[in-house]
C-alpha cells in the first residue's frame, strides 16, 4: 500500500502528459482524465481505510530515508483530504464535460483544458502528501500555476483582469513561501517536516515565532485569511462555472492544510493561537458582511467561501484534540458544499441567463430541480441542521465550550452570529432568484415611475454596472435567451449534493475518524517517529548510519513496517 | 427500530412519495395525504394508552452527544396526539380550500408533511441536539410554507423575517444547550433535567435557551414575525402558527420549568415578558380590520398568556399552563380555518365590507360561536375548564408569591380584552351591517370543508363537557396537587373572576363595535417589526460600507495589505526579539565588490526606467549579476542555467515588447510612490535582518554534510547538485516539469485563443529542400535577392529586407554546434556541472537563433513537432521512470545503474536517472519552443492579419499606424 | 557561519526594487518587479549556505564545498520562475491585444467600484397594511402595486389608514 503513494500524484501526471500529447482528440482526453480521477479517488478512498487500520504511511521517494529524500506521508488527515478532494476533482470534471459537451469548444480550448486540470489535480494531491517543506512549495506551485492557466481559460477581458490579480498575488505568497523556506534552512539546516519538529523545538521561543509567523503569512493568502484575503472575491468568480468551483473547494483549503500541518507539526507548542482566534473572528465577520453586500450569486458566495474559513482557523485556534477533530470534519463538509453551491450556480447561470440577482426571477417555477440542487447546499452552507454544516458547527462549538476560556466564548457567538447571516444572505437570494416571479421583475425594471424608491434606483444604478460584467463574461447569456442544460451538469451537481447528504448521514464513522485523526495531529511525536524510523529525539541521524540508494527496498521497506 | 422512529421514518418517506401523487391526481390526493399523519395519530394513540412512557435511541455522532433519542411520556404524548391530529384535519381541509388550478400543490403538500414530521420530531425528541434539529427543520419548512404564494414581495418578506428572527433564536438556543450539556455531561434533555447544573454559566445557558423558545413563540420582543406569518395560506396558519409550531416554544419551557425555576431571573422574565405580550397583543387584536389578523394578534396574546402561567414554573401552575394550551390550541385552529372559508367565498377578509355573512353561512356561523366560547372561556368549553383552574391556582399560590399575583391580574385583563376582540371578531365576521352592501358570494363551497374545523369544535366541547376525562389526561404532566378540572367549583374566586372579564370584556368590546372606538395606533417608528427592519438596513449598511472600504478592486491596493502585513509582523517580532547575531563580516571576497555594485545600480536604475526595453534589459543584468554570484560561489550549475534562463527570458520579453508601445506611461503620484518604496525598503530590510538572525541560530549542522557521500554512493553520480535533483529530491524535479508544462500550455492557450495545436504553415524539410535545389538551377541575375541561394529552409519565404546572409549562414553552422552542445551537457550533467536543464536551455536558444533569422516559417520547419507533444513526451518519459521501479517492488524514482561495456572503448556508467534528465531537457526544450510559437511566431501571424486587416496597430516607437 | 553583508545588502535592494515595481500599475513593470523578487529570494536561499567553497562535485571534502541543497532548492526555483514569467508574458500581450489602449494597465474590479458608491438591497418591514392586502389565491398571485412601494411610504399610508380609522 505505501509505494502506491505516489500514484495520487503520478498518475494525473503521466495521463496529463498524454492527454496533452493528442491534441484536438478530445474523447480520448476525457476519457483518460475520467480514468485518472477515478482511479485517484480509488486509490485515496483506500488510503483512507488503510491508514485508518494500519497507522501513519510513509513512503521514502527513491528510496532515501529522511530527512534526505523527501517523504510522502499520509496519515488519516491526509487521506481524508485525499479522498474529499478527489471526489470534488471528478464530480467538477464531470460537470464540466457536460458543459463542454453542450458549449463546443469555442469557449475553453479543450486540449489545454483537461491536461491542466489534471496538473492541479496532481499539485493538490502533492501538497497533500508532502511530508518535505521545500516540496510542499512544489506542490503550491504546481497547482497554483495550473490554476492560473484555467483562471484565463477563454482570455476575455474580465478573466484577463481577474487573472492578472489572481496571479499576482499567488505569485507574492510563493514568493514569501519560498523565502520562508529559506529562512527555516538557515535556521534548522533542514526541510524535513519531521526532523523540523526536533530541530525547531531547540531554536530559541523568539525565532520560532518569527518562522511560525513567516508560514503563517504565506499560507494564510493562500487560505484567504482575514487581512490577506481581499483578492479573492475579485478573482474566482470570473471564471467560468467548474473552474471557479473547484478553486473554492480545493485551493484555499490546501492553504488551511498547510496551516493546520505547520501549527501541529513544525510548531506543536506554538503560542500564536491567540493571534488565530482574532484572525478568525475578523474572516468569519468581514467575510460574511461581504456576502450580505453583494447582489451577484457568484460573488456572494466567494465571500461566504472566505467566511467560512473563518470556521477553519476557529478550530485550529483552539489547540485542543476536540478543536482539530471539528475543524477537519468542517474541511470535508466545506470543500463539498461550496464546490456544490458553485456548480449549481453554474446551473442557475444556464437557467436564468445570469448570476446577478437583479435580473433573475422565477426560477423556482422555471427550474424546479435546479432549485432543490441550490435550496439544500444552501441550508447546509447555512448550518441549518441536520446537514453536515451543522454537524461540523455543533462540533467546533462544543470543542470550545470544552475549552472554556473567554475567546472561545467569543469565538462561539460570533460563530453564530455569523452563521445566523449566511443564512440571511443565502435565503434572501434564495427568495429573490427563486420566488420573485418574472413580470414583478420585469415591472419593477421597465417602469421607475411606479417604483420610485430608493431601493429600486439603487437596483437600476448597480444593476447597469452588472450587465456591464456579464457581458465580458463569455459563459453568462443575455436574460432572454436560455441554453439548454445537459444532464450531465445537472447529474454531476446531484451527485455533488448526494455526497454532501452522505457526509451527513455517515456523520458518525466520519467523525470518530475526524477525532482519531485529531488525536494524531495533537501529538507531533508520533509523525516524528514515523517518518524518522526512530523514537529519539535525535532522528536526524537515522539515514546517515545506513547509507541508502544501495537498497531503496530496505528503505521503502521500513516506511510500510 | 422502535414504534416512534418508524413512525417519523415512514411519515418522512410519506412525504416524499405524496409530491408525485398530488402531481398525478391534483388536490383530492390531499385525502390521502390525511392519512399519512392519521395513522400516526391513531399508532401514537394506541401506543401512549398500553405503554405509559417509550424510549427510543439509535446512535449518530456519539462524540458530539448527536443521537436520536427519543422519548415520550405523557406531556410529548399529548402533543404528538395534537400534532399529528390537527395535521391530518388540516390537510384534509386543503382539498377543498384549494382550487384545482391552484399551482404547487404538489410543493405545499410534501412541505406541508415534512413539516408534520419535524414538529413531531421535535416533541419526542430527548436528544438536545435532535431537538434542535427538529426545531430548526419547522423554521426552514415555514419559511418554504408563509411564501407558498409566492406572488407578492410581502409574503416573501414575511417569510424571510419569520425565517431570520427563528433561527437567530434558535442559534442563540443551540449555544445555551451546548452550554448545558457540556456542564452536565449529556446531550439527553432527560439527564439534564434530573441533574440540572447551577452556577453562573449554568444561568448564562438557561437564558439564552429561553431566547430561543420566547422567539420560536412570537413572545415579545419576538412577537411581531407571528402576524407577518399570516401572509400563509390560511391551513398553513391554522396549523403552524396556532396549533402546532408556536407552541414549540411553550412546550420547552414547560420542560424546563421542572429544572431551573430556581435559576435567578428565570420566573420574573417569563412572567413580565409574558404579561406585556399578552396584554399589547390584546389591545392589536381589538385594532385590527382584517378579520385574520384579528386572529393572528389573538394568537400572539395567548402564547404571552401561556408563557406568563408557566412562568410562574409551580407545578400547580405547569399543570394548569398546558391544560390552557391545549384549550387554546382547540379552539385557535377552528378559528383560522374558518376564516379561510370566508376568506374564500367573500374574497375579502376586511370587517368592514363583510356583512350578512351570518345569515348566508348559519353553520360556518355556529362553529365560529362555538370556537370563540372557549376562546374566552366560557362554559361548557374547554376553555373554560381550564380558565377557571388557572385563575384558581394562581390566586392560592399569590397568598406566597408576587409573581403569581401579577400573572393573576394580568390574566384577567388580558383574557377581558380576549372576550372583547373575540366579540368583534364574531360581529365582524357575520353581523350584518347598516350601510354595508351584503356581501357576495363567489364561491359555494364543498360542505366537506366544514369537516376539520367541526372536529376540532367537537374536541374542544368534549373536553370541557368530559371534564374528568381531560382532567385524568393532563394531570400527570406535572406532579402536583393540582384542583382537578370540572366545569363547576361552586362559587369560588376564579368564578367570580371570569364574570368579572365576561362582563369587563363585553363592555369593551360594544364600545369598540358601536362607536369604533379602538385603542390608538402604536407609533410605527416604536414597533417592534421597525426595529427588526432597521437592524437589518443597518447591518446591510455596514456591510456595504464595510466592503467598499475592503474592496477596494485595485492590485496594488491588495499587496499593499498582504505586504505591509508582512512588514509589521516579522519587523514587529525582530525588533522586540531582538535576537541579532552578535559578529558579522562585511564581505567575504573581493569580487563580490564588483558584482554587488552592478546589480545595486541596475536594480536601481530599473525602478526609475522610463522605456520598457531600458527596464528589462537592467533587470537582465541583475540576472547575469546573479549568475556571477553563483560561478564565483561554487555553484556552476546554478550560473549556468541562471545565465540561459536570463538569456531566454530577455529574448521571449524583447518578443512581447516589441508590439507594446516604447513608454511605460507613469499612473501613480508622488505619494504613492513614496508608500511602494517605503514598504519595498520594509520587505528588504526585514528579511535581510531575518535571514541574519536565522542563519546565527543554526544549532544543528544541516543534513547537506552528508549529501555528497550519499550522491556518490547511492545515486551514482558526483555532481551532487545534479544527483539532487534527478535523483535524491527527483520528486521535486518532477513536480517542477508539471510547473512547466502548464505554464507552456498556459502561454499557448492565452495566445491561440481560439485552439491550442499550432496552426504554423507545415513546410516539410523535403520541400524546402526541392525549392533550394531549384533556385539553384536558375541562378542568373546575382543581385537578385530572391533568386539568390537560400541557406535557412524557409529563405524562399522571407521577406528579402529581412535577410542577412552572414546570419543566415553563421546560424545554420552554429544550430547543431549548439545542440551538440546541448546532448554533451545532458549527458555529462550527472558527473559534472551540466544537466537537463542546462541542455535543455541550450537546445532551446539554438532554435531561437533559427526563429530570429528565418521567422515563423523557420521555425515551423525546424521542429514540425507541435510543442505540446514535446512537452507531453517529456513529462510522460519522467513520470514513468518514476513509476517503473514500483513494479519491481522498489520505492518510486528508485534509481539503478549499471556498467555499459562497450569492449575496447570502455565503460560507461548507465544511470536510470539519465534517462529522468532526458524527460527534463525535452520538457525544458518543449517549454523554449513553446514560447517561441507562441509569443513570436503566433504573434507575428496576429500582427500580419491585422495590419492586412487595416486594423491601427502600434509600432515599437509607439506611434499608431493605420 | 554568517554571511557576507554586502550580498546581504545587494538582496535587500533587490526586495526593495522589486516590491517598488510589484506595486505598480503596468503589468510589464509587475512582472520586472516578480523578476527582482525571485532574484532576490534565491540570493536569500544561497546564503543561507553559510559558507562558501568548491563546487560541489564529489571529491572534495564536503567541509570546504559549498552547501548544495540550497543550490538544488534555488535551480528549482529558477526554472519554475522562468515558466511563470512567459505565462506572465502571454498575459501582458493578451491584455494589451484585448484593451487596444496604449498601456498594459492592471485594471480596478468593477463591482467593488460600484459598490463603493452604491447602497445595498434592504429587506422589507411587513406591515399589517400590506398583509391584510395579501390575497391567498392563484387568481391574485401577480405582485399587487403595494410591492412597488418604498417602505416608508408604505408605512406611512399605513399611519395613516390606521389614523382615519381612528377617527
Amino acid at each position: 500500500m505505501t509505494s502506491l503513494i505516489p500514484l495520487v500524484v503520478l498518475i494525473p501526471l503521466l495521463s496529463a502528459a498524454l492527454a496533452l500529447a493528442l491534441p484536438g482528440r478530445r474523447r480520448a482526453q476525457q476519457l483518460i482524465t475520467v480514468f485518472a480521477l477515478t482511479s485517484v479517488v480509488a486509490l485515496s478512498g483506500s488510503f483512507m481505510w488503510f491508514v485508518d487500520q494500519h497507522g501513519t504511511q510513509v513512503m521514502q521517494v527513491g528510496g532515501w530515508a529522511a530527512p534526505f529524500g523527501i517523504s510522502l506521508v499520509v496519515d488519516r488527515l491526509s487521506a481524508l483530504m485525499l479522498t474529499v478532494s478527489a471526489v470534488v476533482l471528478l464530480g467538477v470534471l464531470l460537470f464540466s464535460l457536460g458543459q463542454g459537451l453542450a458549449d463546443g469548444d469555442e469557449e475553453t480550448p479543450v486540449s489545454i483544458y483537461y491536461p491542466t486540470y489534471l496538473v492541479l489535480g496532481a499539485g493538490v494531491c502533492n501538497a497533500f502528501i508532502a511530508g518535505d517543506l521545500f516540496n510542499l512549495y512544489v506542490g503550491f506551485e504546481i497547482l497554483l500555476v495550473a490554476s492560473y492557466v484555467l483562471i484565463t481559460l477563454g482570455g476575455t477581458g474580465a478573466r484577463i483582469r481577474a487573472g492578472v490579480t489572481y496571479v499576482v498575488v499567488s505569485l507574492v505568497s510563493s514568493v514569501l513561501f519560498l523565502a520562508a523556506i529559506g529562512l527555516v534552512y538557515a535556521a534548522t539546516g533542514t526541510v524535513s517536516i519531521a526532523q523540523l519538529t526536533l530541530r525547531i523545538a531547540e531554536l530559541p521561543g523568539n525565532m520560532q515565532l518569527l518562522l511560525n509567523l513567516a508560514l503563517l503569512i504565506a499560507f494564510g493568502i493562500k487560505a484567504a485569511i482575514f487581512p490577506l484575503a481581499f483578492w479573492l472575491p475579485d478573482s474566482y468568480p470570473t471564471a467560468p462555472a467548474p473552474v471557479t468551483a473547484v478553486f473554492a473547494g480545493l485551493l484555499t483549503k490546501v492553504g488551511v492544510y498547510a496551516i493546520i500541518r505547520s501549527q501541529t507539526q513544525i510548531f506543536p507548542d506554538s503560542n500564536v493561537d491567540p493571534l488565530l482566534m482574532v484572525i478568525a473572528v475578523l474572516t468569519l465577520v468581514v467575510g460574511i458582511l461581504g456576502a450580505v453586500s453583494q447582489l451577484d450569486i457568484k460573488r456572494m458566495l466567494s465571500f461566504t467561501l472566505i467566511s467560512h474559513i473563518g470556521y477553519l482557523i476557529f478550530g485550529i485556534s483552539l489547540a485542543s484534540v476536540a478543536g482539530f477533530a471539528a475543524t477537519i470534519y468542517y474541511i470535508a463538509h466545506h470543500i463539498v458544499v461550496q464546490t456544490t453551491l458553485f456548480l449549481a450556480v453554474g446551473l442557475v447561470e444556464r437557467h436564468g441567463g445570469t448570476t446577478s440577482l437583479i435580473s433573475l426571477g422565477g426560477m423556482l417555477r422555471a427550474a424546479p430541480v435546479v432549485a432543490v440542487l441550490f435550496f439544500i447546499p444552501m441550508l447546509n452552507l447555512g448550518g441549518i441542521p441536520p446537514f453536515s454544516g451543522f454537524i461540523g458547527k455543533l462540533g467546533l462549538f462544543t470543542s470550545a465550550v470544552e475549552l472554556g476560556s473567554a475567546g472561545a466564548y467569543w469565538l462561539v457567538g460570533v460563530g453564530a452570529l455569523v452563521s445566523l447571516l449566511t443564512l440571511y444572505a443565502l435565503a434572501r437570494a434564495w427568495s429573490l432568484a427563486f420566488w420573485r416571479p418574472r413580470e414583478s421583475l420585469l415591472e419593477a425594471e421597465g417602469t421607475p415611475a411606479i417604483a420610485p424608491s430608493r431601493e429600486a434606483a439603487i437596483l437600476h444604478g448597480r444593476e447597469t454596472a452588472m450587465l456591464q460584467q456579464l457581458h465580458d463574461a463569455p459563459d453568462a447569456e443575455p436574460v432572454q435567451e436560455q441554453k439548454e442544460t445537459p444532464k450531465l451538469m445537472v447529474a454531476a451537481t446531484t451527485g455533488m449534493v448526494a455526497v454532501s447528504l452522505l457526509l451527513t448521514i455517515f456523520a458518525g464513522p466520519l467523525y470518530a475518524y475526524s477525532v482519531r485523526a485529531g488525536e494524531y495531529l495533537a501529538d507531533s511525536g508520533r509523525f516524528v517517529e514515523r517518518v524518522l524510523d526512530e523514537p529519539s529525539p535525535l532522528g536526524g541521524g537515522s539515514g546517515v548510519t545506513q547509507i541508502p540508494g544501495f537498497d531503496p527496498q530496505g528503505e521503502s521497506e521500513e516506511g510500510t513496517s | 427500530m422502535g414504534l416512534l422512529t418508524t413512525v417519523l421514518f415512514a411519515l418522512s418517506i410519506f412525504a416524499l412519495i405524496i409530491y408525485p401523487v398530488i402531481r398525478r391526481f391534483g388536490r383530492n390526493a390531499f385525502y390521502f395525504a390525511a392519512l399519512g399523519p392519521g395513522t400516526a395519530f391513531v399508532a401514537l394513540l394506541v401506543a401512549g394508552l398500553t405503554a405509559p412512557e417509550l424510549n427510543e435511541r439509535l446512535t449518530w455522532v456519539p462524540e458530539l452527544g448527536l443521537n436520536l433519542t427519543l422519548r415520550m411520556d405523557q406531556l410529548s404524548w399529548l402533543f404528538s396526539l395534537l400534532v399529528s391530529g390537527a395535521g391530518a384535519l388540516v390537510l384534509f381541509y386543503c382539498r377543498n380550500y384549494f382550487s384545482a388550478k391552484d399551482e404547487g400543490l404538489a410543493r405545499f403538500g410534501s412541505v406541508f408533511l415534512a413539516f408534520c414530521v419535524s414538529m413531531l420530531g421535535l416533541v419526542l425528541a430527548d436528544d438536545v441536539y435532535l431537538l434542535f434539529i427538529f426545531w430548526e427543520a419547522t423554521s426552514v419548512f415555514s419559511f418554504l410554507l408563509i411564501a407558498h404564494s409566492f406572488g407578492g414581495r410581502t409574503s416573501r418578506a414575511s417569510a424571510l423575517q419569520a425565517l431570520i428572527v427563528t433561527t437567530f433564536g434558535g442559534l442563540v438556543m443551540l449555544v445555551g444547550l451546548v452550554m448545558l450539556s457540556v456542564q452536565t455531561g449529556s446531550s439527553e434533555l432527560s439527564d439534564i433535567l434530573a441533574s440540572p447544573p447551577t452556577g453562573p454559566a449554568t444561568t448564562t445557558a438557561v437564558f439564552l435557551t429561553l431566547v430561543g423558545a420566547l422567539s420560536k413563540s412570537a413572545i415579545f420582543p419576538f412577537h411581531f414575525w407571528l402576524p407577518g406569518a399570516m401572509a400563509a395560506p390560511t391551513p398553513v396558519s391554522a396549523y403552524l402558527h396556532a396549533a402546532a409550531m408556536v407552541k414549540a416554544g411553550i412546550y420547552l419551557i414547560a420542560r424546563l420549568d421542572t429544572a431551573f425555576a430556581s435559576v435567578p431571573g428565570y420566573r420574573e422574565t417569563l412572567v413580565l415578558l409574558g404579561a406585556l405580550t399578552m396584554i399589547s397583543g390584546g389591545l392589536r387584536a381589538l385594532r385590527q380590520f382584517d378579520i385574520k389578523l384579528i386572529i393572528a394578534h389573538g394568537t400572539v396574546s395567548q402564547l404571552g398568556m401561556l408563557a406568563m402561567v408557566l412562568g410562574v414554573a409551580e407545578p400547580e401552575a405547569q399543570f394548569v399552563g398546558i391544560a390552557l394550551l391545549f384549550a387554546h390550541a382547540l379552539a385557535k385552529a377552528p378559528l383560522f380555518l374558518i376564516v379561510g372559508i370566508i376568506d374564500h367565498r367573500a374574497g375579502t377578509r376586511d370587517l368592514r365590507k363583510l356583512s350578512r355573512v351570518g345569515r348566508q353561512t348559519p353553520f360556518v356561523a355556529l362553529l365560529a360561536i362555538l370556537a370563540s366560547l372557549s376562546m374566552v372561556g366560557l362554559p361548557p368549553m374547554i376553555g373554560f375548564i381550564s380558565k377557571e383552574a388557572a385563575l384558581a391556582e394562581l390566586f392560592t399560590l399569590g397568598a406566597t408569591d408576587p409573581m403569581s399575583v401579577i400573572a393573576f391580574a394580568v390574566m384577567i385583563v388580558g383574557s377581558a380584552l380576549t372576550v372583547a376582540y373575540m366579540l368583534r371578531f364574531l360581529w365582524g365576521t357575520f353581523a350584518t351591517k347598516r350601510g354595508v352592501a351584503p356581501t357576495a358570494e363567489l364561491h359555494r363551497e364543498s360542505p366537506l370543508i366544514h369537516l376539520a374545523p367541526t372536529a376540532f369544535v367537537l374536541c374542544a366541547l368534549a373536553g370541557g363537557v368530559f371534564a374528568p376525562v381531560t382532567d385524568a389526561l393532563l394531570q400527570p404532566v406535572a406532579a402536583s396537587g393540582a384542583e382537578h378540572l370540572a366545569l363547576w367549583h361552586g362559587f369560588g374566586v376564579a368564578l367570580w373572576a371570569s364574570v368579572l372579564i365576561v362582563i369587563g370584556g363585553a363592555l369593551i368590546g360594544v364600545i369598540a363595535i358601536r362607536w369604533s372606538l379602538i385603542p390608538p395606533a402604536w407609533p410605527d417608528r416604536l414597533s417592534a417589526s421597525h426595529i427588526y427592519w432597521l437592524l437589518t438596513h443597518w447591518v446591510d449598511v455596514l456591510a456595504v460600507r464595510l466592503t467598499a472600504l475592503t474592496q477596494r478592486g485595485s492590485l496594488p491596493f491588495y499587496l499593499v495589505v498582504i505586504l505591509a502585513v508582512a512588514v509589521v509582523s516579522l519587523g514587529g517580532t525582530l525588533l522586540v526579539s531582538g535576537s541579532m547575531p552578535s559578529e558579522y563580516d562585511l564581505i567575504s571576497s573581493p569580487v563580490q565588490l564588483p558584482i554587488a555594485l552592478v546589480i545595486i545600480v541596475a536594480a536601481v536604475f530599473a525602478t526609475r526606467a522610463r522605456t520598457r526595453f531600458q527596464a528589462v534589459v537592467l533587470v537582465g543584468v541583475t540576472g547575469y549579476g546573479m549568475a556571477a554570484i553563483f560561478a564565483l560561489h561554487g555553484a556552476p550549475d546554478l550560473a549556468l542555467t541562471q545565465a540561459l534562463v536570463e538569456t531566454v527570458t530577455l529574448i521571449a520579453f524583447v518578443l512581447v515588447i516589441r508590439r507594446l508601445p516604447q513608454h511605460i506611461g507613469v499612473r501613480t503620484t508622488a505619494g504613492r510612490r513614496w508608500i511602494r518604496a517605503l514598504l519595498g525598503t520594509g520587505i528588504g530590510v526585514v528579511l535581510g535582518a531575518f535571514a541574519l538572525a536565522a542563519l546565527a541560530a543554526r544549532s544543528s549542522a544541516p543534513i547537506s554534510d552528508y549529501l555528497p557521500e550519499l550522491a556518490h554512493l547511492g545515486g551514482h553520480g558526483d555532481n551532487v547538485v545534479n544527483v539532487m535533483l534527478v535523483d535524491i529530491r527527483g520528486w521535486d524535479t518532477l513536480g517542477e516539469l508539471s510547473v512547466i508544462l502548464a505554464a507552456a500550455t498556459g502561454v499557448a492557450s492565452l495566445v491561440f485563443v481560439s485552439t491550442r495545436v499550432s496552426n504554423l504553415p507545415r513546410l516539410s524539410r523535403k520541400q524546402a529542400h526541392l525549392r533550394v535545389q531549384e533556385h539553384m538551377r536558375r541562378i542568373e541575375d546575382p543581385n537578385d535577392p530572391v533568386q539568390r541561394r537560400t541557406w535557412m529552409l524557409a529563405g524562399r519565404n522571407l521577406d528579402p529586407s529581412r535577410r542577412s546572409i552572414l546570419l543566415e549562414v553563421v546560424v545554420r553552422l552554429l544550430f547543431h554546434a549548439l545542440i551538440l552542445l546541448s546532448f554533451y551537457l545532458l549527458l555529462t550533467g550527472h558527473n559534472s556541472p551540466g544537466g537537463g536543464f542546462a541542455g535543455g536551455l541550450v537546445a532551446g536558444l539554438a532554435l531561437v537563433a533559427r526563429y530570429l533569422t528565418g521567422g515563423r516559417e523557420e521555425l515551423g520547419a525546424t521542429v514540425p513537432v507541435d510543442a505540446g507533444r514535446i512537452l507531453g513526451a517529456g513529462l510522460a518519459l519522467a513520470s514513468t521512470v518514476a513509476i517503473l521501479p514500483l513494479f519491481f517492488g522498489q520505492a518510486a524514482l528508485a534509481s539503478v545503474w549499471f556498467d555499459l561495456n562497450l569492449g575496447p572503448l570502455g565503460t560507461i556508467p548507465i544511470v536510470s536517472s539519465t534517462f529522468f534528465d532526458i524527460g527534463v531537457y525535452l520538457v525544458v526544450f518543449g517549454l523554449v519552443l513553446d514560447v517561441l510559437r507562441s509569443l513570436g511566431a503566433e504573434v507575428d501571424k496576429q500582427e500580419e492579419n491585422e495590419s492586412r486587416r487595416g486594423v491601427p496597430s502600434i509600432d515599437a516607437s509607439g506611434q499608431v499606424t493605420p | 557561519m554568517t554571511m557576507p553583508l554586502i550580498l546581504v545588502l545587494v538582496m535587500v535592494v533587490l526586495f526593495a526594487a522589486g516590491v517598488y515595481l510589484l506595486l505598480d500599475r503596468s503589468l510589464t513593470r509587475v512582472l520586472l518587479g516578480f523578476l527582482l523578487v525571485g532574484n532576490a529570494t534565491n540570493l536569500l536561499i544561497f546564503l543561507t549556505s553559510g559558507t562558501f567553497g568548491a563546487a560541489p562535485i564529489y571529491g572534495v571534502d564536503p567541509a570546504d564545498m559549498s552547501d548544495p541543497l540550497p543550490q538544488a532548492f534555488i535551480l528549482t526555483s529558477i526554472v519554475i520562475t522562468f515558466g511563470i514569467s512567459a505565462f506572465i508574458l502571454g498575459l501582458i500581450y493578451r491584455n494589451w491585444h484585448l484593451a487596444r489602449q496604449d498601456e498594459d494597465e492592471v485594471r480596478d474590479d468593477a463591482h467593488d467600484q460600484e459598490l463603493a458608491e452604491a447602497e445595498s438591497l434592504t429587506t422589507e418591514e411587513v406591515t399589517d397594511e400590506e398583509l391584510s392586502q395579501t390575497k391567498e389565491f392563484a387568481s391574485s398571485s401577480d405582485p399587487e402595486p403595494a410591492s412597488q412601494q418604498s417602505d416608508e411610504s408604505t408605512r406611512d399610508e399605513h399611519g395613516a389608514s390606521s389614523n382615519g380609522a381612528a377617527s
